[in-house]
């Protein structure tokens, strides 16, 4: 098989949802990091802890179906809602909760924001 | 025009490339959704894409933004709102009233109908008054 090894990322301060257990596959190895200026800090940790491979969603684009997580960096109402309504795990790295359009989408199961990277651990 | 106050400045200008299938209905919760060309294709459907010329500062309160012919001044913004403009071209307006951004990345303005953009239309952001007055206050409506 792989490689891959699960994290478990929990809320930080103020934040909400979670925790989330992520494990890349074979089939679904992105870390996809879709924040400024980058892979951010909570990708890159959780890329290197799963072996799972860090992707920059500015750069270009991936298939929702080849993304084991979404990082992103959102202030509250676009990106908090698009990829957990695609089922796509997400850690926001502010400590936002479900607001907006794309509310209803925001579950514990597929959402947890407030992250830093010390709140990434392995399993 | 007569009455604009000296300092008048643009410190963003960008002009709508593409504007998705999901951005009239997202105009109907008050909410306008914009991000640079280069965001990932998954965003494309619910936000207005642009291509920035002038990429200076994000918006403050009492500046005015100004969407093709439509001018709204500005009266809340969130902490990440510059960062998220300066970076990615995203901003998220909100038609709410707001006083205060209730999420970080919430530009408020009054409430009132956000218009659907269209490619080729121009986006700015003006400090210094270009509705307002001299005397500042509340924004003129009538021009």
């Amino acid at each position: 098989m792989s490689d891959y090894k699960s994290v478990r990322v929990t809320r930080g301060r103020g934040g909400w949802g979670g925790p989330l257990t992520i494990t890349p596959t074979p089939d679904k190895p992105l870390i996809y990091s879709v924040t400024g200026g980058g892979i951010h800090p909570v990708a890159a940790r959780i890329a290197e802890l799963t072996g799972g491979e860090a992707f920059d969603g500015f750069k270009s684009s991936a298939p929702f179906d080849k993304i084991a997580v979404a990082v992103i960096d959102c202030g509250g109402t676009a990106r908090v809602g698009v990829y957990p309504m695609k089922k796509v795990l997400t850690v926001d790295i502010h400590a936002t909760s479900p607001a907006g359009p794309l509310a209803n989408f925001i579950t514990e199961e597929l959402f947890v924001s407030g992250v830093k990277p010390d709140d990434v651990e392995e399993v | 025009m007569s009455g604009i106050a000296a300092a008048t400045r643009v410190v963003y200008e960008s002009t709508v490339t593409a504007v998705g299938g999901q951005v009239e209905a997202f105009l109907d919760h008050g909410l306008l959704i914009f991000f640079g060309e280069e965001s990932p294709a998954e965003l494309h459907d619910m936000s207005v894409r642009h291509r920035p010329t002038v990429r200076e500062e994000g918006p403050r309160p009492g500046d005015v933004i100004v969407l093709g012919t439509q001018e709204l001044e500005v009266l809340a913004v969130g902490e990440v709102v510059a960062d998220n403009l300066l970076n990615l071209g995203h901003l998220d307006l909100k038609a709410d009233g707001g006083t205060e951004a209730r999420l970080p990345g919430d530009v408020c303005v009054a409430v009132q109908p956000l218009p659907l953009l269209h490619a080729g239309d121009v986006f700015r952001i003006v400090r210094g008054g270009v509705a307002a007055g001299p005397a500042a206050g509340t924004a003129g409506v009538a021009s």
